[in-house]
């Protein structure tokens, strides 16, 4: 038996979902290579990753349910047992983001908007030039890089355990999910 | 003493006149330097520090923001930006 006849292929990510995933990425590679840091190119792109964000969370509020808060709520007690079910060999699948990714998505979220809010604040007069604001804006970056690393790595790692691949649900949308697994 | 006073009245309006900084100023070959010349000029002076050997300081006035780089060795200006 093939594992693709044996498994459950499920939806789980909206169109929505996915084109923010994929266009937040890149603003952020670009905004931390290419660009340079005090162009208008960069102000830009980095208001695009705040609206991107926002709108994110907004869908967190109205949008399918795998999408919602929620579905992944920010739980480090959660995030602890799940960590501890999975070293001793638990196989639950979730559809929505397992509850250690779950944190990583409302930290890169946040880091995002602190990073938002510290740049857009150098470019007001009040906060022009001020070191406090530079020295957040470069720790959240630094934080952020950290982060998407992280992020990475538990991508990888989480495809690798469960055998479902991440990044194919987040670019077609689906899970495939093998038969008698239980889903969370 | 009138010759003082007429100085001293120069001293005192001089930062109301608010000289604007331009590209062909000298401004000095120290931070501390920099940082009181255009203060001199009634700029706000915000973040100062050395960036890639040359004096770098970030000012504001009248709402607007700038960025100058100033060559230690000659106090020269090599790059001035206001917005």
């Amino acid at each position: 038996m093939s594992g693709r006849a044996s498994a459950r292929d499920i939806a789980v990510w909206d169109p929505l979902v996915r084109l923010i995933h994929w266009t937040l990425a890149p603003t952020i590679l670009l905004n931390s290579t290419i660009l340079e840091e005090e162009s208008t190119a960069h102000e830009w792109i980095g208001y695009t990753a705040l609206g991107l964000v926002a709108l994110r969370l907004v869908w967190a509020l109205v949008g399918t349910k795998n999408a919602r808060f929620s579905a992944f709520p920010p739980n480090p007690i959660r995030a602890i047992r799940y960590a501890r079910a999975v070293i001793s060999g638990d196989r639950t699948v979730h559809l929505s983001h397992n509850p250690l990714g779950s944190l990583m998505v409302y930290n890169i979220w946040l880091t995002v908007i602190a990073l938002g809010v510290t740049g857009y604040m150098m470019t007001t007069i009040r906060y022009f030039g001020v070191d406090w604001v530079e020295a957040a804006h470069e720790i959240a970056f630094t934080w952020l890089m950290i982060s998407v690393a992280l992020h990475l790595a538990g991508v990888v790692f989480d495809t690798r355990r469960s055998g479902i691949n991440l990044v194919r649900a987040m670019v077609n949308g689906r899970k495939s999910v093998p038969r008698g697994r239980p889903v969370e | 003493m009138r010759k003082l006073a007429i100085l001293a009245l120069i001293a005192l309006a001089t930062p109301a006149l608010a000289l604007d900084v331009t590209p062909d100023m000298e401004l000095g070959t120290t931070i501390d330097e920099v940082k009181a010349s255009l203060a001199a000029m009634g700029y706000e002076v915000r973040k100062a520090e050395m960036e890639d050997g040359e004096i770098e300081v970030y000012f504001v006035r009248d709402g607007k923001m700038g960025e100058v780089y100033v060559n230690p060795e000659t106090g020269a200006i090599t790059k001035l930006e206001v917005k």
